[in-house]
């Protein structure tokens, strides 16, 4: 009998909790792995200026932000580029932009390499260090898993295709790139500019390389002379309205300047 | 000479086994204490979680793995009992089930968390919420729970079972009364085993109980887990290794003591029903 109403008042809970959830105040975000912490941390300073208002920020790429926010079942998307051609249903809001910079083991003597030997390198056809002027050791060829946007923009700005590279390691996420490359002295990746000079600065055995002579600094994206850079987007059906409009107003205020930068972006 | 190295060759198995598992419990303590202090675990992440702490990441946590183990329990054991108890030997449905379950055993969690975004959070319309996680951890402890408390249960002797009867007890009384308590170490290594797997899951919640690190309201509101804070922090923020680490830590010691109090809760249970029978 104890157990019955128990059991009793839990039901009554559940189904009493739908009618708890106004719509109005409620906004979701789905999307970009590397937009998520962001995105969180704006919503917080958000909400704690809007009591009452909760927006909700949940993780799975890009290409479900761009999905989701098309099929209805996000308020938000969040894409880490530049909407696509076939994507102009979509608007899109910047609200940071991140470089993509090559990264070798810090005891590598390669200090730089043309954009022909990282390509070479990429598709096998250069598979040992001596071939660019380092010592006698294997290369180890790091790349993005499929639907990555960081592979994406990589495989763009030098043509490739991804069926043409030559990987020996598949990764998913920066940090996971960084932990790859910094335990193997053979290896070569291409992981967020800015996670990677946090990386180096605390030093994690990780060297950046210039990219066309341009060095990899947050400071040389932001200036925009950096070659290999995207943008980080909130994208939405048509319009956005109401709160939607309200957040994304504020997401490229200056009053969350200071969450880009402790996040390691560059502000827009 | 032979039995002899063979004798060190399985004492040094042994010893490889366990070093190695020290080895990670010592790396996890050393770099977890060193970003732990008491408040991490009740104050909020702070800075994408690089700093405060985890206190609605543990509630929802623990929210999670209440509404997993609810769902699961009562629902494994009965099907485990009916399959060792009720099931006749050879009939095909019962064949069926034992391979179905066992093929479920080995789905990845992954798969779970498709399912459990696509059936409880869209299909349902749960959403992304504690709900929605816990419902989909349940149907993934399920196959292995049932699996241990049936061969638990299948262990017991017949001749308690043909005593029971001799004394004219009533099959399910002596379900009840003597058998269950007989396959006792058999539901505790079940729920063991189903309480590690649900709390250390990653893949399957990231879908469906979801992202959010806000202290949950209800049931219904997305919840953070332990298990995808440590993913997040190691794989996606910069910085957030430390953080990761003491989440680490305060894991294996949450997976510990309710392992530890499942099992001293399931002894005292039956330990009073052998006493009032």
């Amino acid at each position: 009998m104890h157990l019955l109403s128990k059991m009793l008042i839990l039901l009554s809970i559940m189904t009493a909790l739908p009618l708890a959830h106004a719509a109005e105040d409620r906004l979701t975000l789905t999307g970009s792995s590397t937009v998520a912490p962001l995105a969180a941390e704006f919503a917080k300073r958000y909400e704690s200026q809007h009591p009452g208002v909760r927006i909700d920020v949940q993780m799975g790429g890009s290409s479900r932000g761009i999905n989701d926010a098309r099929m209805g079942l996000a308020d938000i998307g969040m894409v880490s580029r530049a909407l696509k051609p076939t994507e102009q249903d979509l608007t899109a809001f910047v609200i940071a932009m991140d470089g993509i910079g090559i990264i070798l083991h810090k005891s590598n003597a390669v200090g730089e390499l043309s954009d022909t030997q990282v390509i070479d390198i990429y598709t096998g056809k250069i598979r040992n260090w001596q071939q660019v002027g380092g010592v006698d050791l294997p290369i180890t060829v790091v790349n993005k898993a499929e639907g990555r946007s960081t592979l994406e923009l990589f495989l763009h700005h030098f043509d490739l295709k991804n069926s043409q590279i030559k990987a020996q390691v598949v990764i998913g996420d920066n940090q996971q790139g960084i932990k790859t490359v910094s335990g193997n002295r053979g290896a070569i990746g291409y992981v967020s500019i800015g996670t990677a000079e946090y990386e180096e600065a605390r030093g994690t055995p990780i060297k950046l390389l210039p990219m066309a002579s341009q060095a990899a600094t947050v400071e040389a994206i932001a200036k925009g002379h950096y070659p290999l850079s995207r943008q980080l987007n909130l994208v939405v059906k048509g319009i956005p309205v109401g709160l939607a409009e309200n957040f994304i107003t504020f997401a490229q205020s200056a009053a969350v300047k200071d969450l880009v930068e402790a996040q390691f972006f560059v502000a827009p | 000479m032979a039995d002899r190295l063979f004798a060190w060759l399985m004492l040094g198995c042994a010893v490889l086994v366990v070093a190695s598992l020290l080895w990670v419990l010592s790396d996890v303590l050393i770099e977890g204490f060193a970003h732990f202090s008491w408040s991490f675990l009740i104050t909020e992440p702070v800075d994408a979680g690089r700093s405060g702490g985890i206190g609605p990441i543990l509630i929802s946590t623990l929210w999670i793995l209440l509404i997993a183990l609810a769902a699961a329990l009562p629902l494994g054991l009965g099907v485990a009992i009916w399959l060792s108890e009720f099931a006749p030997r050879n009939s095909r449905f019962a064949v069926h089930t034992g391979i179905t379950l066992d093929i479920l055993a080995g789905v990845p969690s992954i798969v779970y968390g498709l399912f459990g975004n696509a059936f409880f959070s869209i299909y349902l319309g749960m959403g992304f919420s504690l709900l929605s996680g816990g419902l989909t951890l349940a149907c993934m402890i399920l196959p292995i729970f049932v699996r241990t408390c049936e061969s638990g249960l299948r262990a017991v002797s017949d001749d308690w079972r043909k005593g029971a009867l001799a004394l004219g007890m009533t099959r399910s009384s002596a379900i009840w009364h003597i058998l269950l308590p007989a396959a006792r170490p058999a539901i505790v290594a079940g729920m063991v085993l189903g309480i590690g797997r649900a709390t250390a899951e990653t893949a399957a919640l990231l879908f469906t109980s979801g992202y959010v690190d806000r202290m949950p309201e209800s049931l219904l509101d997305s919840g953070r887990a332990l298990a995808v804070h440590i993913y997040d922090l190691s794989m996606n923020v910069t910085g957030g290794d430390g953080a990761a680490y003491a989440s680490a830590l305060v894991l294996v010691v949450l997976i510990i003591s309710l392992n530890t109090l499942a099992q001293s809760l399931v002894d005292n249970w039956f330990k009073r029903r052998l006493v009032v029978s």
